[in-house]
């Protein structure tokens, strides 16, 4: 027994100095400069880093990213963060993947500000980081970003606000309220701004009138981006506000809160407001052709995730990837390069060739005209 | 009465637990329609021969035949019992707090109609059923919100419910007050001219010459006798002498007391039950102390021993309502546990396992949990002296483990025993009230005790000790203080002791003449 | 079988800290191979382990508060919400009052002990339920965060970030490795050394029988080769990184509570409290003091960890710390404390967290998605605990029990051998009057 022992702590002892001989040191000066120009192996692992499972989008961008990655010749890792414990799930991939030596990690951030430790490890072990959707706030380290141009999806929803309700009643004024996303996302503000700067001018001019008088952001928030709150703020607010008065409009951020927002109206038995949206889910676009829910954004989550393995692409051949917006997203540190895509407004006029490309929603539409 | 048919008969019970004979050969004869009274020292082995009866140990956990209605019976379980019209009702009582008296009443029986639980129906039986035991309250009063003895006649109510022929009362009347008690042995008669038949344990021997036709007396789990009241001529007297009639041999070490002067005194002890504010579990106490003395309380379940001295030990029992205490001449004023080890008090539980030890504990750990200070600088433990505190009692107790690192649980329950007295050794008391410190331990153990006990008291320490074996009070004790219902009913010096007139003593609340 | 286990017992059962840690350590070599296999060596990784230490060092430190509160026989729900109300109050402290960084842990750390007292309080002097006190807990101080926050993420000054995403430095010569982590590997073995030899000489005072040397030697050189391994890789990672500050601060807290825990008279009650509360109040144990003490510490130590992944993630959100209590008391519990309070231990439930960090890495590494990691993790704290009981319940060998009794207090009785008590007429319960 003692000998064994004895042999076991020996052969521990060599494999010890063994092991430790390798330090990683060495092979770490290269991570530097690997980022922009020199391209690296075909081949290569690309990371995926997405928020927890929470709407459809994200579940198809994962299927995509996971197959288009592999089309185009990677080895793809697309991780998303649990359902629970969000943030540091997160982190902890990101961390994982830049372990396993991946070029490129594209993140959907779960908290966009939460992110910095992580994004300079990944940069430092010289992975590029492109910020996919939602731009990563307070670091150096984040290369690109690639989405849609949030702003102009605002624009687009406060137009759409505005011409539904001129054609169910041709004058005003107009009663609306606001709602807005999720307070930690980045794009929350965005597009709120987006559409504020459409709106602004008529509110301005008293021929749209918030009802509540509700017109900051704080106060139009919806935590999580979640159904319920969208709907029990919309709840008070019919009890409120509108228990003589006739609400014609509301903007809303996003299809799911669209949703929430048009239950609690029927809860209540109220007449259908002009409701906007965004995103293109399947329940949404049934209620636009049933004339329900006024419109929606088409940000076809395909062409976005084309767009980002196109950059992928771009760098693994050691080119610079494309980029249309070089001034307009600054992190809180550094102005980010972007890559925009157009939206597309999305109303019951053309919502038939809208999805005609799109194998999941284009049979819902045959209702429509 | 001995005329009447035999309603129950349990014929030469024999009831083991490993290591030990509860019952041996046990007669019990009840005859239908009267009132059976079992007496018996505590440990005689009444509750176990209740317990073989109304199934709780069930058929073939014991050797013997009970013949119940004239053919044999085997229960299987209390349920069993219960559907043959035996009922027992414990000392404890099985009610729920929470619920009113008919839905305790009904509990498990609840009458239905379709799926659901007939409310009407019920309200109507239980006002029926409360009716036949004298109790008049609203059926929806919650449990909680009736005294004790209302309590007990909702037991009873209950007991009806489920159509009773035999109702066993295990110390009906321990926990009640004068009035109440004898509303209740009132019922029993009452229950006798209705022909149903009662089974009475209790300790109040006056109670059981009052109410019962015949007795039958346990001891060490053999039965004794069983006596006709009436044709008999039985008292209390005679009662006592059949529970305590064993001789005493010598199961103790020859002991010389080096008796000294008198430095613990407690005057006018009075302490109040902690839930209900009107029940005094020690009134007006007064007792003595002296220096290399062994003071004895003698006392049946229930008459307040315990609570007398954990009340005494910092509170730790009851709401104190007055009195003093008195070390060296001094008043000292104990308010927590914590106080009275800091002045040399010690108490060593009747319960070694929920209040002497932490279980999870090994033997070195316990002994130096009363007083961590003595082995600790500034907080820190020293192993060493712990471990050396530990061993040296371990040696000098003679506990039975290879080492002090060995888990209390893995010990047996003297050496249990012996742990929790080195505990309170250790932390070097002045005075050690020991609550039944042989209670469950084997007879060799127990002579190892008695003399750790006197070589304590040899020391100059003061000893108390409690307990319910009367023989080992007066073998052990240089005097013997009754206790009646929380009252001290009587100070017996050693060569006056003898079991009958402590046992009277212990049962009535007359003062003792003798001093 | 019976030599192995006598060996067995010898190099874990003594009664010496050092033959614990030594059994820890194996546990957790089992499965770090594990996975070192399965990964293809990236578990052992230097930057993955630096990630590791760094990603779970804040649950690990939960796990030192929450082993006390389950020893006491309590639980404490509302850690991740403290953590998170902690965190979003000392960074906008740092934001809107400039207070410099230093000044502001040490707020954090007032903030939280005042939560500690809150808590405490009710618990203890009221006598509320630890899991009723502290699941309003939960509520409160997540919507205090909400309030406070505003429901936004704030960012914390660069200073900060030292104690959740700062490294030792680098100083002294080039040599190709992290001196100062080197330093603390060779000073960690020297104090194995040191204990070990204290050990060994504590027994001999004691009168004891002494381990043979050669035993005394294995127990102190796998570990020494351990720990030296791990300091290679620490040391050998990329340049800049190398231990995490945070991992340091678990190492202090884990060695200070343990010290407190096994060797301090207020250790010992926190055990005894847990046991049997009774038994220790008729021992003069201050059962309030000890109870409120607890609750106290924990909150504490939420307001540490809260701070530390507030500057590991360079921002306080709305997201701290959810879930946290969870993976804190299933570290505790797979490190074998008793859900009834008063077994367990410090050391114990650091490789229960571990055991969990480094199933969570490992599988993360390989690619499996964190809605299949959450059920694994789910059923393996499952079957650690069932097989446990299962094997305790049949008397058997218990697989947990015997890779962390050294950890343990005194296992409770096995089946068959306890013995039964010769009480013939179960006395009624001791104060029933």
């Amino acid at each position: 027994m003692r000998k064994y022992l004895a042999r076991g702590v020996a052969a521990g002892a060599i494999a010890l100095l063994a092991l430790t001989a390798c330090s990683e040191r060495s092979g770490d000066g290269g991570g530097e400069e690997a980022g922009s120009a020199k391209g690296f192996a075909a081949n290569s692992l690309i990371g995926v880093a997405l928020p927890a499972k929470t709407s459809e989008n994200w579940v198809l961008a994962g299927d995509l990213f996971t197959n288009g990655l592999k089309e185009a010749g990677f080895q793809s890792d697309v991780q998303y963060a649990g359902a629970t414990s969000t943030v540091a799930d997160q982190q902890a991939q990101i961390s994982a993947m830049v372990t396993k030596g991946a070029k490129v990690i594209v993140i959907g951030a779960t908290d966009a500000a939460q992110l910095t430790t992580q994004v300079e490890q990944a940069k430092q072990a010289g992975a590029t980081v492109i910020a996919y959707d939602r731009l990563i706030k307070n670091t150096k380290d984040v290369d690109y970003y690639v989405a849609y141009d949030n702003f102009k999806v605002g624009q687009l929803q406060g137009q759409a606000l505005l011409e539904g309700m001129k054609a169910k009643k041709p004058n005003g004024p107009y009663t609306i309220e606001l709602f807005s996303g999720s307070p930690d996302d980045n794009n929350s503000g965005v597009f709120f701004d987006g559409a504020m700067d459409v709106l602004k001018k008529e509110i301005d001019a008293g021929n749209v009138v918030v009802g509540s008088g509700q017109k900051e952001i704080k106060q139009t928030a919806t935590d999580g981006w979640k159904a319920e709150n969208a709907q029990r703020r919309m709840d008070s607010l019919l009890t409120s506000t509108y228990s003589s008065k006739t609400l014609d409009g509301v903007l809303s951020p996003n299809d799911t809160l669209a949703r929430a927002i048009l239950t609690s109206v029927k809860g209540a038995g109220k007449p259908l407001p002009v409701v906007t949206g965004q995103d293109s889910e399947v329940e949404s676009v049934k209620s636009i052709v049933a004339g329900e829910q006024y419109s929606t954004i088409n940000k076809d989550t395909r062409n976005l995730v084309k767009e980002t393995i196109e950059m992928v692409k771009a760098l693994q051949a050691g080119n610079d990837p494309k980029t249309n917006d070089t001034e307009s997203y600054n992190n809180g540190v550094k102005v980010v390069p972007a890559n925009l895509l157009e939206p597309l407004i999305v109303t019951k006029k053309n919502v038939v060739e809208a999805y005609a490309n799109d194998p999941k929603l284009a049979p819902l539409t045959t209702g429509a005209k | 009465m001995s005329d009447a048919p035999v309603l129950l008969e349990m014929r030469a019970i024999t009831k083991e637990f490993p290591g030990v004979k509860a019952l041996s050969d046990v007669n019990l004869v009840v005859r239908r329609g009267e009132i059976h009274a079992i007496a018996g020292e505590n440990g005689a082995g009444k509750s176990t021969l209740m317990k073989v009866l109304s199934g709780v140990y069930p058929y073939g956990s014991y050797s013997g035949e009970i013949r119940y209605h004239g053919s044999e019976s085997r229960f299987s379980d209390i349920r069993a019992s219960e559907q043959a019209g035996i009922v027992i009702i414990h000392q404890e009582l099985a009610l729920v707090p929470g619920m009113s008296i008919t839905e305790n009443i009904f509990l498990g029986n609840e009458p239905r109609r379709g799926g659901a639980i007939d409310w009407k129906s019920a309200n109507r039986q239980a006002l029926e059923l409360m009716a036949r035991v004298g109790l008049r309250e609203d059926p929806d009063t919650l449990i909680k919100d009736i005294g004790v003895g209302k309590q007990q006649l909702v037991e009873i109510a209950k007991a009806f419910a489920k159509d009773v022929k035999l109702l066993i009362l295990d110390e009906p009347t321990a926990a009640l007050n004068e009035s109440d008690s004898q509303h209740l042995l009132d019922l029993l008669r009452g229950f006798k001219q209705r022909g149903i038949t009662s089974i009475i344990i209790s300790h109040k021997l006056n109670e059981i010459a009052e109410v019962a036709d015949s007795i039958t007396i346990l001891r060490d789990g053999k039965t004794i006798e069983t006596l006709d009241i009436k044709a008999d001529g039985v008292d209390e007297d005679r009662i006592v002498r059949g529970m305590v009639g064993r001789e005493l041999h010598s199961r103790f070490p020859d002991h010389t007391p080096k008796i000294g002067e008198v430095f613990f005194e407690v005057r006018d002890w009075t302490v109040r039950h902690p839930i209900s504010a009107d029940r005094m579990v020690a009134k007006n106490s007064s007792f003595t102390v002296r220096r290399g003395e062994i003071v004895g309380f003698a006392g049946l379940m229930g008459a307040g021993r315990t609570e007398l001295a954990m009340s005494v030990f910092g509170r730790s029992y009851g709401v104190y309502q007055g009195g003093q205490i008195f070390k060296d001449g001094q008043e000292i004023v104990l308010k927590s546990v914590a106080d009275a080890i800091k002045h040399g008090l010690a108490y060593v539980s009747e319960d070694r396992k929920s209040l002497g030890l932490n279980l999870l504990d090994d033997i070195k750990t316990s002994v130096v949990s009363a007083k961590l200070s003595k082995i600790a600088d500034h907080g820190v433990v020293d192993q060493v002296r712990e471990y050396k505190a530990a061993e040296g009692y371990r040696k000098s107790l003679r506990v039975k483990a290879p080492t002090v690192d060995e888990g209390v649980t893995k010990l047996s329950g003297g050496n249990q025993q012996k742990v929790v007295l080195a505990k309170w050794m250790f932390t070097d008391p002045d005075l050690l009230i020991l609550d039944e410190p042989t209670r469950g331990i084997d007879v060799g153990a127990k002579y190892e005790i008695y003399g750790i006990i006197q070589q304590l008291a040899d020391q100059g320490k003061g000893v108390i000790v409690i307990s319910s074996e009367l023989p080992e009070l007066i073998g052990l004790c240089d005097r013997i203080y009754t206790v009646f219902e929380g009252t001290i009913t009587g100070n017996i010096e050693r060569r006056d002791a003898d079991p009958e007139l402590l046992m009277k003593q212990m049962t009535s609340a007359k003062k003792a003449q003798i001093r | 079988m019976s030599r192995i286990k006598e060996l067995q017992k010898s190099l874990f059962a003594g009664t010496t800290s050092n033959a614990r840690q030594f059994g820890m350590i194996f546990t957790l070599v089992a499965i770090v191979l594990l996975f070192q296999i399965l990964t293809d060596g990236l578990t052992l990784n230097s930057s993955n382990l630096i990630s590791l230490v760094s990603q779970y060092s804040y649950i690990l430190i939960l796990a030192i508060g929450m082993l006390m509160v389950i020893v006491a026989g309590h639980i404490d729900l509302s850690v991740g919400s403290i953590a998170a109300f902690v965190g979003i109050v000392v960074a906008r402290a740092m934001q809107d009052w400039s207070l410099p960084w230093p000044v502001a842990i040490l707020f954090g750390l007032a903030v939280g002990a005042a939560i500690g007292v809150w808590q405490g309080f009710w618990v203890a002097y009221i006598g509320v339920p630890a899991f009723i006190v502290t699941l309003a807990g939960m509520m409160l101080f997540r919507g205090g965060n909400q309030f406070i926050g505003s429901a936004d993420t704030i960012p914390v000054p660069e200073g900060f970030k030292v104690i959740g995403a700062g490294f030792l430095p680098e100083v002294g010569p080039n040599t190709g490795y992290n001196n100062l982590t080197l330093l603390l590997g060779l000073l960690v073995a020297v104090a194995i050394v040191v204990r070990e030899w204290k050990a060994r000489r504590t027994r001999r005072e004691m009168d004891a029988d002494v381990a043979p040397m050669w035993i005394s030697l294995i127990r102190v050189a796998v570990p020494i080769a351990v720990v030296l391994y791990a300091a290679f890789r620490f040391a050998g990672g990329r340049v800049g990184t190398s231990f995490p500050i945070s991992g340091i601060i678990l190492g202090v807290l884990v060695v200070i509570y343990s010290f407190i825990t096994r060797n301090t008279a207020g250790g010992r009650h926190i055990y005894a409290v847990g046991g049997n509360a009774r038994a220790a109040e008729l021992s003069g144990v201050k059962l309030k003091r000890v109870n409120f003490l607890v609750m106290m510490n924990m909150s504490i130590l939420a307001a540490l960890a809260g701070m530390i992944f507030v500057a590991r993630s360079a921002a306080s959100g709305p997201q701290d710390g959810i879930g946290w209590e969870l993976d804190a008391i299933a570290a505790v519990f797979i490190g074998g404390a008793a859900v009834s309070g008063g077994l367990g231990t410090i050391s114990g439930s650091i490789v229960g967290g571990l055991v969990m960090a480094v199933l969570n890495n490992g599988l993360q590494l390989m690619g499996v998605g964190s809605d299949r990691v959450q059920i694994i993790k789910g059923l393996v704290l499952l079957l650690a605990v069932a097989l446990d009981v299962y094997n305790k319940n049949r008397g058997r060998f218990s697989v947990i029990g015997s890779v962390t009794r050294p950890f343990r207090r005194e296992a409770p009785p096995t089946g068959p051998g306890s013995n039964v008590e010769t009480d013939q007429e179960p006395a009624k319960t001791p104060v029933a009057g």
